[in-house]
């Protein structure tokens, strides 16, 4: 009894600074989620101060389900958690089994291919948006528009000519629009933590057994049959910590989605939480145990998808 | 079907000569041994001769056919790693499987044979294990259960039981020779253990930096190493090798004679000396004996037992027509 009490009480401190940690801002938030809070009203003031006395029930997660913006914003967490996850994963392992090999220029090559993942979320979205996918001003719009000079300089020329006339003239693509804002964040976020996977997978592959190879080479397994056979369930593992955390990370995005349309057609859940509380604290507190209840069907679902898979 | 020709095959790295050009052919059936000390190119002669490693220059043949450009797996060789490259995902029987279905076999035809294969090597209980489940033996067992299930016209072992426990590796190393005797297939087989190697080879072939220092059966390498380096390494206890006006007067620039062609006595001999540990294996004494003027330390075998100990003063004799006489070169003299 005595000698497993003190190292119970020793362990107290930390393991009581975890719960207080944890349980206090889900506390207020569950607290705040059933009350009416808001943080200005002329017409009933005595909902800015939050207290038991406001008791609204379920009212709040009423309000939360029927807002036009909730479906959406779900929908979008999903897809783009989903759609970055499935990118940075494949380039990858495709990007780590590439440079995993020896060559000249080896050592700035993987410097140059880190270096994305130390931009800041907000200065990547805007390089991104105004630089890059801007359909008038950047890469993407000098890109179309020389494609365009070029087909109509071919349409007038002899003979070819009468081919090129039946090209269409290319449009440029508006990545603040409500339909395509999404994918603008989904690009985006991909250049920026495909190097993190590359950086995982990598110092994965440096661990693999060479012999292993060896007999798979005399086994006549084909380049393709040792990557499907030894080298993909050998990269199982961190493909599963690449995802869990490249989860948690995504299912959070704000910067990009304020910075490219600033929510228009491209909402997720921390969004839609802002949004809220600009003024409704108890929507946003409702809205956020929408967040964690979503967040958790995520991992439980990606996490048993990549065991399964990978880990057999 | 499995003979080997090595033609003139050399092998450099960079600048260095790993293995200057040599000529060697194991027969079918052979069971040949490549032993010598660490570093000496054994296993890179037995990659080269696998096809993981490209040689610099010569040729190899197999049954005949020149191999020197075929890939690895189509040389009909199976090799046996000395970490057994087991696939750490996939169970015994997938792993005994896998170059039957890289082969596209047929399923049922794959499963006779994974049965078949386990069958002959005590495996049939651990089938659905994974490697990481299994002891050192067994997972030897399965690394050449993998070879076996091929069909393969010769198989290759680079220290296949170096892994392994003083026990275990007798034991294997057993198992291993009947598996030759009974399959009479062409073996190749590294080690650095001398012992290994009188055991188990038909053909022995002593290497020494990248060359081929004797190549003949155990005995003839016992009974008649070509050179000083051949006498030293086979054999154990090592032989005893002395150069000076004791082997002058054998008429020789070097001489050798084995711990065991050493007759002792406490009272007369040849040689005096004094006695240093003495290693009692209830079979056989080990004596080693210091200050006798020929070497350091000149070591004996004794049958049986014998009441010396340390500092105690010894005779010996050598048995003179056991006697191994080398020149300056250190080639032997007959």
């Amino acid at each position: 009894m005595s000698d497993r009490k003190l190292p119970r009480l020793l362990q107290a401190p930390a393991v009581l600074m975890l719960l207080v940690w944890m349980l206090i801002p889900l506390g207020m938030t569950l607290y705040f989620s059933f009350i009416r809070y808001v943080l200005n009203s002329l017409r009933r003031p005595e909902w800015t101060t939050p207290s038991l006395s406001n008791w609204r029930g379920l009212g709040n997660y009423e309000f939360v389900l029927k807002n036009k913006d909730f479906l959406l914003a779900i929908q979008n967490s999903l897809l783009i958690v989903c759609s970055i996850l499935f990118l940075t994963v494949i380039l990858g392992v495709l990007i780590a089994v590439l440079i995993n090999k020896t060559f000249p220029g080896q050592g700035i090559v993987r410097v140059l291919l880190i270096s994305p993942f130390f931009v800041m979320p907000a200065v990547n979205a805007v390089l991104w948006i105004n630089m890059i996918l801007d359909p008038v001003l950047g890469l993407q719009g000098i890109a179309v528009g020389n494609i365009n000079d070029l087909l109509d300089s071919l349409r007038s020329a002899p003979i070819i000519g009468s081919f090129f006339s039946l090209w269409p003239e290319l449009n440029p693509i508006s990545f603040r629009a409500t339909q395509t804002s999404a994918y603008a964040v989904i690009i985006m976020v991909t250049w920026q933590w495909t190097p993190f996977a590359v950086l995982i997978f990598m110092t994965s592959l440096q661990s693999e057994d060479q012999q292993q190879k060896e007999a798979a080479v005399l086994d006549g397994a084909s380049t393709w049959s040792q990557f499907r056979f030894l080298t993909l369930p050998h990269l199982g593992r961190p493909i599963a910590i690449v995802v869990m955390i490249q989860a948690i990370f995504h299912l959070s995005l704000y910067a990009e989605i304020e910075i490219v349309s600033r929510g228009n057609g491209n909402k997720n859940l921390p969004y839609l939480i802002g949004e809220f509380a600009n003024n409704n604290i108890g929507a946003a507190s409702a809205t956020g145990v929408f967040a964690v209840i979503l967040a958790n069907i995520v991992a439980i679902f990606l996490l048993r998808m990549v065991g399964k898979t990978l880990m057999e | 079907m499995g003979r080997i020709v090595l033609d003139q095959v050399s092998k450099t790295f960079g600048e260095v000569e790993v293995i200057p050009p040599l000529d060697l052919t194991i027969e079918d059936g052979e069971f040949a041994v490549f032993v010598g000390p660490s570093g000496c190119g054994k296993s890179t002669l037995l990659r080269m001769i696998a096809g993981l490693e490209d040689l610099t220059s010569g040729n190899i043949a197999i049954d005949g056919a020149d191999v020197t450009e075929v890939p690895p797996s189509k040389r009909g060789l199976a090799m046996v790693f000395q970490s057994y490259a087991l696939y750490p995902h996939m169970t015994v029987r997938k792993n005994i499987g896998f170059p039957l279905r890289m082969e596209k076999m047929d399923q049922a035809e794959i499963d006779k044979r994974v049965e078949a294969a386990a069958q002959s090597l005590n495996l049939n209980d651990y089938l659905d294990r994974k490697p990481g489940q299994l002891s050192g033996g067994q997972r030897q067992r399965v690394a050449i259960g993998r070879a076996i299930v091929r069909d393969p016209s010769a198989f290759l072992f680079d220290e296949p039981l170096s892994n392994l426990d003083a026990a275990l590796r007798v034991g294997m190393r057993l198992e291993i020779s009947e598996m030759h005797e009974r399959m009479q297939t062409t073996m190749i087989y590294v080690t650095h253990d001398q012992v290994e190697a009188m055991t188990m080879a038909d053909k022995i072939v002593v290497l020494q930096a990248g060359v081929i220092e004797q190549v003949g059966s155990p005995l003839d390498l016992y009974h008649a190493p070509k050179n000083v380096f051949v006498a030293g390494f086979i054999g154990s206890p090592k032989m005893n090798i002395f150069s000076g006006p004791e082997a002058e007067k054998f008429g020789a620039h070097t001489v050798g004679i084995r711990p065991e062609h050493t007759d002792v006595s406490m009272t007369e001999g040849t040689w005096k000396g004094t006695v240093g540990v003495a290693e009692h294996l209830g079979s056989d004494t080990f004596v080693h004996v210091h200050d006798t003027g020929l070497a350091d330390m000149v070591t004996i075998r004794i049958t049986g037992d014998i009441a010396v100990k340390h500092g105690d003063t010894i005779y010996l004799t050598p048995q003179v027509d056991r006697i191994h006489k080398f020149d300056a070169q250190g080639l032997r003299i007959e």
